[in-house]
């Protein structure tokens, strides 16, 4: 059985039997095999119980989602077989746990939960058999099969190894027939979305990050904390969100280059903090990490509905930067891009994504060198001029200039004259609103240099998408009988119509994860673009590619 | 414009009504950075933030870098000024409404964290800039536009909720008693930690207690030994004991967190940064 464009893995069971962690010990294996491979996590908002699991996408090709026509299913109770026989493939294999489940006539039944009890962890270790049921079914020896637990679970190692060899022999005398994966010639890394654009802040320059807990933000906040010392960013978890937004807009004062990151409902409490951001000049990076609301909504799942709310943040006008990256290698470059333009406009900038890029992880390669080395200069005072903080300029910057000084430097959330003190003079007021709009026309002038729209495979159709929504189309396109071309905008605010402009009237569709459709409300507002079909989708889970192949085709043809 | 040209107080016209505490809280403040400057804690390293309020105009009236915030979060603006430099001694000014109340959570754990930071609070019992109404401070009864027929509240003690918060450095000055307000300011910024130093500020338009302060106000010898013994100090009625009610010497945050770092000169350049990232990067490989 070679050769399959697509080979997708997924593991099944209860929350702390390990699944993904073996979800990730399968990426690992695709990895090591050269492959590219995309693993997205299912989880529910609870600690032990309930059901996860953990899918793994794999191709010689680079592959942009995980699919759940799934050819290798490992059940480790009795509901993930409910919920997964339905996804097996054609001459697909799938395991299930018959301690838990008793023998049945589809599938190969192991007894899980018996050899699990001989040791000291017996629901934790259950993961472990997945992986080694991988191993075995892709012809691996056992030898491999040891480096990758020792590699993947350095913790119990002993325990592990010995459960994964038992394991893998019952494996071996009740298969026929193994998948034996091509080798590929990648040489990559897998990242998360959330370990890309923090990687990409704190290669530019971040000095620190400030979060409160809140999926799907929460890993950005434990990984500089895990990496403090290497990375040298200061994590802070205060006691809320706006303890954290206005930190933030603190640090910024003496010139610390921060970060802070949350879902919609920590937003929301930073919401006055954003405005602002946006009066004093302070150049803070949010990340919004979306996921399916109103309120608690769905926590551990995605939807694209806070574009809206992103786009609107903040009482008042003032210069907003508003961007999302469609993969999760883009997330790396775009937040460190980002970082350079909330400090070169000394705005806010809020860097939109969902669940679906912040936690699924994918092969890829990130390329230091490619990073500009000539970065956006934030426009710093000379050292003998008489200082304003609110200096006006031609375009709208005024010069930065950070203590220790002996220069008065004052930010002011009131109105402020140039000095930075209160105002409710007439003339200023307007003045003040003219700078900060200046400022914003230079930022475009900026932007029409830069690139904020992707553009994916030719065609006559153009499929307009944004945000994580671009890895389920770009996939589903390798399965559509189509000829599109994706046109993906990476900022969105202030929103490129000068790219989109050539779009205008054509017959577009509309893909996105929301049940409003406000992307192409978007779309028609600032380009009178006409979706003729919006497909949406907003029951909390990603697009299956092939799902979605099927709508494009249907709205195309 | 440099410091050496101008004096701490600024030149803008002052709206504070005539008779209002807040000007002999002023007078303490420039009186204490004159002394800090003099000792060595110069303008240069001194960042200030405050509240909305009309405590909050004392940050146009000083002549000190920093940033006006919003209301009830200058002690977390001021912490994060503190974090990313922690050479820099920062001092924030609040209002009872804004501090003990729209903020009070960023106090708590600003004096459990013990940050170092100085926290001044211009405490007159009720919301003076919004025209009046109740504050946490008000006492039971206060009759302000959104409690006619009077609060029906017991007022909070902000002493003892930062005491019973670990705080380091607990005070109370009344601006009746300006040379001792002033000497409480430069010791609470002197301290290394969390400093609070609540200000009894009457507040002439509308709740106007000069004469209930004049007559109970009484300077403390010297501070509690223990931190039960300050609860009893901050929970007095009959008489209100000015001073420092409790000190004491404790590890600070960024000491605590970061012993060596400081987030914004202590950085690493480009090509460390880009080897540290790759670092991380190959380990996922
Ligand atoms: C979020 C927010 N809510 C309400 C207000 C309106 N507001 C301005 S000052 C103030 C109360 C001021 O009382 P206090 O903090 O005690 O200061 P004081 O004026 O008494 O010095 C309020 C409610 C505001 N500016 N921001
Ligand atoms: S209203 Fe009260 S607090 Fe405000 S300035 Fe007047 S006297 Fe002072």
């Amino acid at each position: 059985m070679k050769d399959k464009d697509v080979f997708t893995y997924l593991i099944g069971g209860k929350a702390g039997e390990g699944v993904k962690k073996a979800g990730a010990a399968a990426t690992s294996l695709f990895l090591d095999l050269g492959r590219e491979a995309f693993q997205m996590d299912d989880y529910q908002s609870l600690i032990r119980g309930g059901h996860n699991f953990s899918v793994v996408s794999t191709s010689t090709r680079e592959i942009y989602s995980h699919h759940m026509e799934v050819d290798l299913i490992v059940n480790l109770d009795e509901r993930s077989r409910d919920i997964h026989e339905g996804h097996l493939a054609e001459d697909g294999l799938m395991f299930y746990n018959s301690d838990d489940s008793g023998e049945k006539d589809d599938g190969i039944g192991l007894p899980l939960g018996d050899m699990a009890k001989e040791y000291s962890k017996p629901d934790l270790i259950k993961g472990v058999a997945g992986v080694a049921v991988l191993a075995a079914c892709n012809g691996m020896d056992q030898k491999d099969l040891k480096e990758l637990i020792e590699k993947e679970y350095s913790r119990g190692v002993e325990e592990n190894l010995s459960f994964g060899v038992e394991v893998y022999e019952e494996v071996d005398k009740k298969i026929d027939k193994t998948f034996e994966l091509e080798e590929g010639k990648s040489e990559s890394t897998v990242l998360t979305g959330n370990e890309s654009l923090s990687l990409g802040a704190a290669a530019g320059g971040l000095d620190m990050y400030i979060g409160y807990p809140m999926t799907p933000a929460s890993s950005i906040l434990h990984l500089f904390a895990g990496h403090k010392d290497k990375l040298q960013v200061l994590p802070i978890h205060p006691e809320n969100e706006i303890g954290v937004a206005n930190m933030a807009v603190g640090a910024t004062v003496p010139g610390a280059r921060v970060m802070v990151g949350t879902s919609g409902g920590g937003l929301a409490l930073m919401e006055e903090t954003v405005s602002l951001a946006g009066m004093t000049e302070a150049p803070v990076l949010f990340v919004l990490a979306s996921r399916p609301g109103p309120s608690t909504g769905v926590p551990t799942y995605t939807e694209q509905a806070d574009l809206n709310f992103a786009l609107n943040q903040g009482h008042g006008e003032f210069p907003l930067i508003v961007a999302s990256p469609g993969s999760v290698k883009e997330a790396f470059f775009l937040s460190n891009e980002m970082l350079e333009l909330v400090w070169k406009y000394q705005t806010p900038g809020i860097f939109l994504t969902e669940k679906h890029l912040s936690e699924s992880a994918k092969t890829l390669d990130i390329d230091l060198d490619s990073l500009d080395d000539d970065p956006l200069e934030t426009k710093m005072a000379a050292e003998d001029e008489e200082y304003k903080r609110y200096e006006k300029t031609e375009d709208g910057i005024s010069p930065l200039k950070f203590p220790p000084a002996e220069d008065l430097i004052q930010w002011n959330s009131y109105e402020h004259d140039e000095m930075g003190y209160t105002t409710e003079n007439a003339e200023t007021v307007e003045e003040m609103h003219d700078k900060r709009r200046e400022k914003n026309e230079t930022l475009i002038l900026e932007l029409k240099e830069m690139n904020t729209v992707n553009e994916f495979n030719e065609g006559d159709t153009v499929i307009f998408t944004f945000g994580s929504t671009t890895m389920s189309v770009r996939e589903a396109l390798k399965f559509a009988d189509v000829d599109a071309k994706i046109v993906q905008p990476v900022y969105l605010n202030p929103f490129p119509v000068w790219e989109l402009e050539e779009y205008m009237g054509e017959d577009a569709v509309v893909v996105e994860q929301n049940s409003t459709g406000q992307l192409a409300t978007l779309l028609r507002e600032k380009c009178r673009i006409k979706p003729k079909t919006v497909i949406r989708k907003y029951d909390g889970r990603a697009f299956e590619p092939r799902e979605l192949a099927a709508k494009i085709e249907e709205a195309i043809k | 414009m440099k410091f050496d040209d101008l004096d701490v107080e600024s030149e803008i016209e002052n709206t504070w009504c005539p008779g209002c505490g807040n000007f002999g809280l002023l007078n303490s403040v420039k009186q204490a950075v004159k002394k800090l400057e003099d000792e060595g804690i110069g303008r240069d390293i001194m960042l200030i933030s405050a509240g909305i309020g009309c405590h909050g105009k004392i940050f146009d009236y000083l002549n000190i870098g920093g940033l006006y915030s919003i209301h009830g979060r200058e002690s977390a603006t001021i912490q994060g000024m503190k974090f990313a430099n922690p050479e820099l001694k920062v001092m924030a000014f609040g209002g009872d409404g804004d501090a003990y109340g729209e903020g009070l959570s960023h106090l708590i754990f600003a004096a459990k964290r013990n940050a170092d930071i100085t926290m001044i609070v211009h405490n007159n019992g009720n919301y003076a800039l919004t025209t009046g109404q109740k504050s946490p401070t008000s006492v039971q009864g206060f009759k302000g536009p959104s409690s006619p027929e009077g609060s029906v509240n017991e007022p909070i003690n902000p002493l003892r909720v930062l005491l019973s918060s670990d705080a380091g450095f607990v005070a109370r000055g009344y601006p009746g008693k300006m040379q001792h307000l002033t000497d409480l300011i430069v010791e609470a910024v002197k301290h290394e930690g969390f400093s609070l130093v609540d200000v009894l500020q009457p507040c002439v338009t509308f709740n106007d207690t000069y004469e209930k302060y004049n007559e109970l106000v009484e300077v403390l010898e010297k501070p509690a030994e223990t931190r039960k013994e300050a609860v009893e100090l901050a929970e007095e009625e009959e008489r209100l004991p000015i001073g420092i009610l409790y000190k004491e010497e404790m590890p600070v945050y960024n000491e605590k967190v970061y012993p060596e770092g400081n987030p914004v000169e202590d950085r690493m350049d480009r090509e460390e940064r880009l080897e540290a990232v790759k670092k991380i990067l190959d380990e996922k490989r």
